[in-house]
């Protein structure tokens, strides 16, 4: 796979992109990383291999501690790479089907 | 001398939760969040055949005229906005019923292939918005 490849199929998860939003904010532990999502560590550790084969994450170690830090440079190749009415009607559609999820969910509920 | 200029298509899918006249009826209300009319700074909206939209957002105009709409199942327009270049471009929308859901898919043909359309710092500005949006701490990015 070429690196662009790697980098979509990187962002093509939902819970990754949450993983790039955890830490775009910051560096973070693994725990840490793992600790809001809904699912096994060794899930979240392929998750992170796979974002780090894209080049989004890289591994420190400071002291007896790994952080894990995110790199932005790889999405400057995908933003170039998709046109502003790709990215603009993905954007729209993902609130519109958001909002139906949510509607049904509390349909669901009563 | 006959100059062609070079056009993409963007076509995006999503599977909603609801029925294609729910889906149908929300892509025309601009009160449901997500489709095109929805969070304008100004709005004129006449949605049958050969009916006009003025869409305002961020100071950037965007114009139109419905072609076909066809409850539950389809609606089409045409789209002018600063990033057509002034050509008149084509949105159609579909939606049908995929059991208790309705897979709607939309086209946007016609757009000239730019480099500002393909723009790396309007990109880049795309991605930093999205995340924090994910996590409730930020406004989802208009255009």
């Amino acid at each position: 796979m070429d690196h662009l490849t790697n980098v979509l199929t990187a962002i093509s998860h939902p819970t990754r992109r949450a993983i790039i939003g955890q830490l775009a904010i910051g560096p973070a532990r693994f725990l840490d990383v793992a600790k809001p999502h809904d699912t096994a560590l060794n899930a979240v550790t392929k998750h992170l291999k796979m974002l780090e084969r894209a080049g989004l994450i890289e591994r420190q170690k400071q002291g007896r501690e790994v952080l894990i830090s995110f790199r932005g440079e790889p999405l400057r190749e995908v933003a170039g790479w998709v046109h502003e009415y790709e990215r603009f009607w993905n954007e729209r559609l993902d609130q519109f089907e958001k909002h139906f999820k949510q509607k049904r969910k509390k349909e669901k509920k009563r | 001398m006959n100059e062609s200029r070079r056009t993409i298509e963007v076509k995006v899918e999503r599977t909603i939760a609801a029925s294609p006249g729910e889906v149908f009826d929300a892509w025309l209300d601009p009160k449901t969040p997500g489709n095109p009319w929805n969070m304008a700074e100004k709005l004129l909206l006449n949605p049958h055949v050969d009916g006009f939209f003025y869409w305002l957002i961020k100071g950037n105009s965007h114009y139109g005229r419905f072609t076909e709409v066809e409850r539950p199942g389809r609606i089409q327009h045409t789209w002018m906005s600063r990033s057509t270049l002034g050509e008149e471009t084509t949105v159609t929308v579909t939606f049908k019923k995929q059991g208790e859901d309705t897979v709607m898919t939309l086209v946007h043909s016609g757009i000239p292939d730019t480099d500002a359309g393909r723009g790396h710092e309007k990109g880049w500005n795309y991605f930093l918005d999205i995340f924090p949006e994910q996590f409730g701490k930020g406004s989802p990015k208009e255009k």
